[in-house]
């Protein structure tokens, strides 16, 4: 039988579940209310635990109920979570990552990992009190006082239960680390004749007496994959006969058969059976007039008060279980299939646009384009918001680090996050997570002092990192700053000469000899620890950076600490682009860098240091056919689009506008890894291919090259 | 040529008679000689044009194509093999290569003159590059072939068309 799938799907969520247990476990060190933090962490682990079961995965089972216990008792305020506690649940919660990472990779667990997890163990038996249960915990909802044992369970599986990959073997497995199973019995009663038999189909019974302390809903939980299609009878310990009688009646095989069945199992005994089906005989023949929930009132068996809950309950779980269908789990190839489609409709709608618009008389054929490519437009919007996900639990992770990473270097740093709400590309958010770990390492690492050194400074002992996310004009604007030394100016100098990245006499800007430390190979750790200094870091982070079309500038103040300011563009499939024409061919750039177009002429300021004259404001500019060594004649009119990338503003000459138009940006692909001064490509309505213009990089040529562009700009190395 | 000729006959002799394979190859002229090239290697030909020049690329790369929605590069062959550039003529075509390298692929279009037709050749009629006397460097040839009275170039596509060593030049 092929578990694959389900097992995928239990891989996946116990990923998501070790997730929140460790936000949860990182939310209770900081102070407030711990109750939501532990009742996450329980939940967390018991379903971590109760799905293994299922799987018959033992040793997750068995690590996770001692976890779970502790946890329990936690809970109940029997053991307080703090201090050395925490520490301890944060290695659980990391083996626990082991042993599903095992899972996964589809090997058995290692001594090593075995080891690990026995000592862990270990040190959490002193916090089990009284000693560990073999059942699961005692749930809130058991009723007080009530004998907790002799459960019956009646369990017909559904047709489905081989095809959906389940085992009803493991289920019985499972419900054997609830509690005892002391009676079973199986039934194949609706097994049909030989013609008709399907091999694929399940057509299992169970009845089953199972001795424990756990309340309905644990053994409910034990069946929750089954659970659609299959019919799952639970009859509490000490029910009344009547009870047994519902539960007759509900199943599908005959009465006698079961009632034997219910009097093997201990719960009935015969003569309390005859009776009860001698009453079923009575009712049947007043043609059941009244509703079982009718019955057992009038028949005082059940006070109404205790069925207006049970309803107001069920009523609830209907409400919790379709919140639950609000929110569907799509693969993100499905996804990516939708959006790379989207992108292949709005060229196509450009193109069809393109032809309506050079048809002559196609006045009704341009409108219906027109408003085919408004609705494609908006179908891109909503696909692109398919993919946008939220920062905030890309800047939670870093919780952990920060806490791990300042207890090893014994500092003090206090993590503050802002703006977690704000919503990027799930594609950038996947790639960003490196250069952020970089970063973030770097700033605990170099930028924020010792504890010593920050009393000396008159600065607070404990230093202070700032993740920031915030939209900026079709941008995402990331900063990691911290509160510590700055960057040292003169080191950084010095270690550049010393590496050989700069020569000795070479005059450079502050601004200049701070983007040193993005150089392949810099680094001014003067003892390499653990965590960086390798010299591999920031070339990293700024290459990742550029691969993700976004820049990267650093801030730094002696003595008062670094900002790491990234700006990202919001997704990288689609761009609202702006369509510029030199020597015939076309070129994008990215609408939302563009400010305005005018004619170079009369606001030429110097054609010797190429610098233009915005009423009053003097920018520099190039020509894109001199940068691109565009062979022709410049034409008489050329025309300047304005264009603004962070704080630099300049412009590029070109020899026609053609206008805004929507456009799928498609890599260069590794081939054109080198290509400068280009971001990527198009295709036009035309179906020509267009190529979309790196602003970055041009505004950095037209601001370092005002005196001679295509050669100066050209030379200098920017990365 | 003719030097070479005369090696690969030396060589037709020395081949012994191995269990005979054959694998297809599309042949395609250059000015005016002719190659082969693997075709397995080979997605489609397509005719020459629509063409986007890529700047500040050596001239080896020709620009990019747009085929069928993706952008794919377009090289020219014979600035490739340090002759001159390919002019544009009616039977100019783009042969589309699947490169493999690593674990993904990549297409890449290839200029050439014309293609002429697909060679099915015996591993016994395949002799090794010479050394000297192709004028092409000697790790882009695979084989050199005798079909009928005529010699053919077999030309090892991952060499010639080695993304890592491309993109070096490019950078």
């Amino acid at each position: 039988m092929d578990l694959d799938a389900a097992r995928q799907t239990y891989i996946i969520e116990a990923r998501e579940l070790l997730e929140a247990m460790e936000e949860a476990l990182l939310a209770l060190e900081e102070a407030g209310d711990p109750t939501e933090p532990v009742n996450a962490m329980f939940r967390a682990v018991h379903t971590i635990k109760g799905s293994a079961g299922l799987f018959g995965l033992d040793g997750i089972v068995h690590f996770a109920h001692t976890v779970e216990s502790v946890l329990d008792r936690v809970r109940g305020h029997q053991v307080a979570l703090e201090g050395e506690l925490i520490g301890l649940m944060l290695e659980a919660h990391d083996h626990l990552g082991g042993l599903i990472a095992d899972l996964q990779a589809d090997q058995p667990e290692s001594p090593a990992s075995r080891l690990q997890g026995e000592q862990i163990l270990a040190r959490l038996a002193p916090h089990l009190g009284g000693g560990l249960t073999k059942a699961a915990p005692q749930a809130p909802e058991a009723p007080e006082g009530a004998v907790r044992e002799g459960w019956h369970l009646s369990i017909r599986f559904g047709r489905d239960v081989f095809r959906n990959g389940m085992d009803p073997l493991s289920f019985v497995r499972f419900l054997g680390t609830l509690g005892r199973i002391t009676h079973l019995t199986s039934i194949f009663s609706s097994l049909p004749q030989r013609e008709a038999f399907e091999p694929e189909d399940c057509h299992l019974g169970l009845e089953i007496e199972l001795d424990t302390a756990a309340s309905r809903a644990a053994i409910e939980d034990v069946f929750e994959f089954v659970r659609e299609d299959s019919l799952i009878q639970l009859v509490p310990p000490n029910a009344l006969v009547e009870d047994y009688l519902r539960l007759i009646r509900a199943l599908p095989e005959e009465e006698r058969f079961l009632g034997e069945i219910l009097v093997a199992g201990g719960c009935l005994t015969a003569h309390e059976l005859s009776q009860a089906l001698a009453v079923q005989k009575q009712e049947a023949r007043q043609e059941g007039a009244r509703l079982l929930g009718t019955i057992l009132i009038e028949d005082n068996a059940v006070p109404p008060p205790v069925v207006a809950a049970a309803l107001d309950k069920q009523k609830k779980a209907a409400e919790r279980q379709t919140q639950e269908l609000r929110v569907i789990k799509v693969s993100a190839d499905k996804l990516d299939r939708l959006v790379d489609l989207v992108g292949e409709l709005v060229i196509a709608g450009a193109t069809a646009h393109a032809r309506a618009a050079a048809a002559q008389g196609g006045g009704g054929l341009l409108e219906a384009t027109q408003t085919v490519n408004k609705l494609v437009e908006e179908i891109r919007d909503n696909a692109l918001s398919l993919r946008m996900v939220q920062i905030g639990e890309t800047f939670n992770r870093f919780r952990r680090i920060v806490r791990d990473v300042s207890k090893e270097l014994g500092k003090a740093i206090e993590l503050e996050i802002h703006g977690a709400e704000t919503e990027l590309d799930k594609t950038i958010v996947e790639k960003l997570s490196d250069p952020l770990m970089h970063i973030v390492r770097n700033a605990i690492d170099h930028g924020i002092e010792p504890v010593d050194v920050r009393q000396a400074r008159g600065k607070p002992e404990s230093g202070t990192l700032f993740l920031q996310a915030s939209h900026e004009a079709g941008s995402i604007i990331i900063e990691v700053s911290d509160d510590g030394g700055g960057l040292n100016k003169d080191r950084i100098l010095a270690k550049a000469i010393e590496r050989g990245l700069v020569r000795a006499d070479a005059e450079l800007t502050d601004n200049e000899i701070i983007n040193l430390i993005f150089e392949p190979g810099f680094s001014t750790a003067d003892a390499v620890s653990n965590l960086s200094g390798r010299g591999v870091g920031m070339d990293v982070v700024r290459r990742n950076i550029d691969e993700l079309r976004g820049t990267i500038e650093v801030e730094t103040a002696p003595g008062q600490g670094t900002t790491m300011r990234m700006r990202l563009p919001l997704t990288l499939a689609i761009i609202d682009g702006f369509r510029v024409e030199v020597a015939g061919a076309s070129y994008v750039a990215p609408l939302d860098v563009v400010i305005e177009c005018l004619d170079l002429a009369p606001f030429l300021e110097s054609e010797e240091n190429h610098l233009i004259n915005l009423r009053g404001e003097v920018l520099p500019f190039l020509r894109l056919r001199e940068v691109f060594r565009i062979p022709g004649e410049r034409p008489r009119r050329e025309r300047v689009v304005v264009i603004q990338h962070g704080e630099l503003r300049a412009g590029i000459v070109v020899d026609r506008l053609m206008g805004e138009f929507q456009t799928v940006i498609k890599p260069l692909g590794r081939l054109f890894r080198g290509a400068r001064g280009l971001g990527g490509s198009t295709i036009l309505g035309t179906g020509e291919v267009a190529l979309i213009l790196d602003v970055a990089q041009l505004v950095q040529l037209a601001a370092e090259g005002t005196a001679a562009p295509s050669r100066r700009a050209l030379a200098a190395p920017t990365h | 040529m003719a030097e070479l000729i005369k090696f690969s006959k030396r060589q037709t002799q020395v081949a012994a008679v191995k269990v005979e394979r054959r694998e297809q190859y599309l042949a395609f002229t250059l000015a005016g000689e002719t190659f082969a090239m693997d075709i397995r290697a080979i997605r489609e030909v397509i005719q020459f044009g629509g063409i986007t020049d890529v700047p500040l690329m050596p001239p080896f790369i020709r620009g990019v194509i747009n085929l069928r929605g993706a952008v794919v590069p377009v090289i020219d062959l014979s600035v490739r093999f340090g002759r001159a550039a390919t002019a544009p003529a009616q039977r100019t075509c783009i042969v589309i290569i699947e490169l493999e390298q690593g674990e993904d692929t990549l297409d890449l279009g290839v200029m050439v003159d014309n293609v002429s037709e697909v060679l099915s050749i015996g591993e016994s009629e395949i002799e090794p590059a010479p050394a000297f006397g192709s004028g092409i460097r000697s790790e882009f040839i695979a084989g050199v072939a005798k079909v009928g009275d005529r010699f053919v170039i077999l030309l090892d596509v991952n060499h010639v068309l080695s993304v890592e060593e491309l993109s070096e030049i490019i950078g």
